[in-house]
């Protein structure tokens, strides 16, 4: 048979994992060595203990795969395939049926042994399960991470050994060794141990301004116990301790004893140091347009970051602590303008900043809770305290919250009494819309204040939510009913219309899908934790998801925000305003591949939630 | 019914009498399948032919694409194209289906064309997408190069896709039976139309497709899609 090609089948493998790393002629042979079947929705393409000696290519169409206890393993649109394990003569352990009317490329085990034999790419493929494809797409991802600037430890940074003295030392002559060997700080160890940190600073506000006697032992104006590091740290670790803790000084440790210390113009050597800078600046303006200023640089900082490769995380922290400084300074400066606070209160921020998972696109979640003896009287003052930071955050460029979650809607602004009210009647009263728009305040951090009052109220949830069984079921159905964008005809489902119109949403099915399914696994479990990541290695801890599930959950969530964190840097650069829509055409085949990978461990995790929480699954 | 059929038969064993010894005798002399065959095991050749224009006494065949349907499988390996020396030039037509007037001088001559689809039909029922189209052009190419017409067992995708549409809904719309119109129709992914083998693909894959609905997944046989 001459060897005529077969372009419709060719171009078809030609744009699919993992055939595309055959050459045209391989792929020309390899087509046609296949066949093409046809199967209407509903059809099963195999059934568990049956044996199968063929290797099926979705061409059109769609299939699910389950196990033999029934659950679905994974739906295969367009390019994807099965079959693959069955060919040493093992029976099937999975279930196939067509979801869709289906249309199969079908190539013989023989045919398939050859190819896989020949290129260790295309068999790689297949031995690997899709959670571990997924696990070495995040690896690869954070591979690039090792050179970059950011991926520094704290030891790299140590230039000198620590200049140290002891406690009974004078203050006089602890300045003394300061000025001789040149350094801004001092370390002050006993018996080989840090205790304490004497800095520049010390000396200017705790001795000359107020007329201290030089000669009274350093430890009465050292700061005891100092925020320290270890050299095994990421500089970016310390980077974030700086910028969260308003310091310049980190001293470094080796178990107990000090090998040196880090400063922040050390850091800021780093080529990506620049959010140490910006949360400087933050502190220094004495305006709302100078931290609109500041605000205004944290994109291009961002920018900066993804192209040195930082992890998305890593970002979302530095993002956080940037948005943490300009909502403190503007507390601030509204406590300077309006006078002192009439009552206690704590100025809480909610949902993704709360997660420490703040992205330039966030909007702005946040709340006040007031001291209980707070009269009718300092409602004004309060009042007003909300207009000026919303406002302020809102020309920082934080949005508005569309569904009013802001301090200025009064309520949201309650004594602490009323929130435990609020709390109590979202976990034990469930109404369905309210359990919805009440999610997001289960996430929620102190930034300002009293921080004592969010440790009550999470005390309380913590102890009475895995109790809770109907608002968790409500929970639990809302964050299985934001479907991955998974799609079937054209491997993801775009946005049908509007501004977003064929763009894939991350957010939706995809970062917003893991955030509520890790904070129903939380409050299940009545645990504290906040951050995503962490709420599902707490839960997994708990016993409230597999290990497994868990580790892919993570992977997927990840990787879902880094693909958004380079499309938003991407944006960015072209002066776009940032946000959560990707066109297919920015994405690379391995992104695509992965996203999708993703996405199933997703739809997977949401179906066992589902199940667990007995919610309708609607797939 | 039965008479019918003998008469066929017999047109077949006249003409195979008359046809020069080859592949045309050979296919003349190999009986197509019966119409009572199960189309679970209906061996066809789905086929599409390239033309010059419409008219099959005027214009000339400028490629023949095709690919065996083995009972409900498309068979990848037996799919073929070939392209043949046209006696006229290309002229328009190249817009349309691509082949140049170069790509066509270096094409087998039409003799060659008949004979090579002769080979692949033997035992098979012709399979196309309008098949009078490719019945009158192959007649007409094998009665000039062997003296001989081309008679074949058909089955048209296109008379198929009427029933899949319903005769009852009325009028069907304009276009709504063309190949493209009718993959889309059921969800079937695009093809590059007018290539010969794509055409010939497309028709093998509208069919499996066709018969799934028709035959709602109870037997069918070959007469019943000739009905």
């Amino acid at each position: 048979m001459p060897d005529v090609e077969i372009p419709e089948v060719v171009d078809f493998l030609a744009q699919h994992a993992p055939w595309a790393v055959l050459s045209e002629a391989q792929l020309r042979a390899l087509a046609r060595r296949m066949s093409i079947r046809y199967a209407r929705r509903g059809t099963a393409l195999m059934t568990v203990g049956a044996p199968n000696d063929e290797v099926f290519v979705v061409r059109s169409g769609a299939v699910q795969v389950d196990d033999d206890s029934g659950r679905l393993v994974e739906r295969c649109a367009e390019g994807g395939s099965f079959g693959t394990t069955t060919l040493d003569g093992t029976r099937s352990r999975f279930a196939v049926t067509a979801l869709e009317d289906t249309l199969l490329l079908v190539l013989p085990a023989p045919a398939f042994r050859e190819v896989t034999a020949a290129h260790p790419a295309v068999d790689g493929y297949f031995s690997q399960q899709r959670a571990t494809r997924l696990r070495q797409a995040v690896e690869t991802v954070n591979l690039a991470q090792r050179d970059a600037a950011l991926q520094t430890r704290v030891g790299d940074l140590v230039r000198r050994p620590p200049v140290g003295t002891t406690a009974d030392t004078t203050i006089g002559d602890a300045a003394a060794i300061m000025a001789r060997e040149g350094v801004s700080s001092l370390l002050v160890v006993e018996a080989g141990r840090l205790v304490g940190i004497v800095t520049d600073r010390d000396l200017r506000n705790r001795v000359l301004a107020v007329r201290r006697d030089p000669t009274a032992p350093v430890a009465t104006i050292m700061t005891r116990d100092p925020v320290v590091a270890a050299p095994d740290d990421h500089a970016l670790d310390v980077v974030l301790r700086m910028t969260s803790r308003a310091i310049h000084h980190v001293p470094v440790v080796d178990g107990d004893e000090p090998v040196g210390m880090v400063t922040s113009s050390d850091v800021l050597r780093l080529e990506q140091a620049d959010p140490v800078s910006l949360v400087g600046e933050t502190a220094k303006q004495r305006d709302v347009d100078g931290l609109a200023r500041v605000a205004a640089r944290l994109p291009g900082v961002v920018e900066r970051l993804v192209a040195a490769d930082a992890s998305a995380d890593g970002v979302a922290r530095i993002v956080t602590a940037v948005g943490d400084a300009i909502t403190r300074k503007l507390l601030e400066l509204a406590e300077e303008s309006l006078g002192p606070a009439p009552a206690a209160y704590c100025w809480v921020v909610l949902g993704s900043q709360a997660r420490l998972e703040q992205g330039l696109a966030s909007d702005q979640d946040n709340a006040l809770i007031l001291s209980d003896d707070a009269g009718p009287e300092a409602a004004p003052w309060f009042a007003d305290l909300s207009r000026f930071v919303v406002d302020g955050l809102t020309r920082c460029g934080y949005p508005r919250c569309p569904g009013d979650v802001m301090a200025t809607n009064p309520a949201w602004r309650q004594p602490l009494a009323t929130w435990r009210r609020l709390f109590a009647q979202w976990l034990h009263v469930p109404v369905p819309e309210a359990v919805l728009r009440s999610a997001i305040f289960f996430d929620m951090r102190a930034v300002h204040g009293d921080a004592a009052v969010v440790r009550t109220l999470q005390g309380q949830v913590q102890a009475t939510a895995p109790q809770s069984t109907r608002f968790l079921a409500h929970l639990a159905k809302h964050a299985v009913g934001n479907e991955p964008p998974l799609g079937f005809f054209r491997g993801f489902v775009l946005e049908r219309r509007g501004e977003h119109r064929d763009t894939l949403d991350l957010k939706r099915g995809g970062v917003g899908a893991v955030v509520e399914i890790a904070r129903t696994l939380a409050l299940t479990r009545g645990l504290p934790q906040l951050g995503t990541s962490m709420r599902i290695t707490a839960a997994a801890g708990a016993g409230a998801i597999a290990p497994e599930s868990a580790a892919d959950l993570r992977d997927a969530y990840e990787y879902i925000r880094h693909v958004r964190l380079v499309h938003q840097a991407r944006q960015v650069r072209a002066g776009v305003a940032p946000d959560n829509f990707v066109p297919p055409a920015e994405l690379s085949g391995f992104d695509k591949r992965h996203l999708r990978d993703a996405f199933a461990v997703v739809r997977g995790v949401q179906h066992t939630l589902a199940q667990a929480h007995s919610v309708g699954f609607v797939s | 019914m039965i008479l019918h059929r003998l008469a066929a038969d017999l047109h077949r064993h006249r003409l195979a009498q008359r046809a020069p010894g080859g592949p045309l005798r050979d296919y003349l002399q190999t009986s197509p399948p019966d119409p009572g065959t199960a189309v679970a095991r209906l061996r066809l050749l789905a086929l599409d032919l390239e033309t010059t224009g419409l008219d099959p006494r005027r214009d000339a065949i400028l490629a023949a694409g095709f690919v065996p349907v083995d009972g409900l499988v498309v068979r990848l390996s037996g799919a073929d194209e070939v392209v043949c020396r046209a006696e006229v030039p290309v002229g328009q037509s190249a817009a349309v289906h691509g082949l140049t007037d170069d790509m066509v001088v270096a094409g087998v001559e039409p003799d060659e064309l008949v004979a090579r689809v002769a080979s692949a039909l033997a035992g098979r029922v012709l399979l196309a997408h309008h098949a009078p189209l490719e019945t009158g052009f192959l007649s007409a190419a094998s009665q000039r190069a062997f003296g001989v017409p081309f008679p074949a067992t058909v089955v048209d995708t296109m008379e198929l896709h009427r029933r899949v549409l319903g005769a009852a809904e009325g009028a069907i719309p304009p276009g709504a039976l063309r190949l493209p119109a009718a993959r889309a129709h059921l969800r079937l992914p695009a093809h590059r139309q007018h290539r010969a083998l794509g055409d010939a693909l497309a028709t093998a894959e509208l069919y499996l497709a066709q018969v799934a609905r028709l035959s709602g997944g109870r037997a069918m046989t070959l007469r019943a899609l000739q009905r």
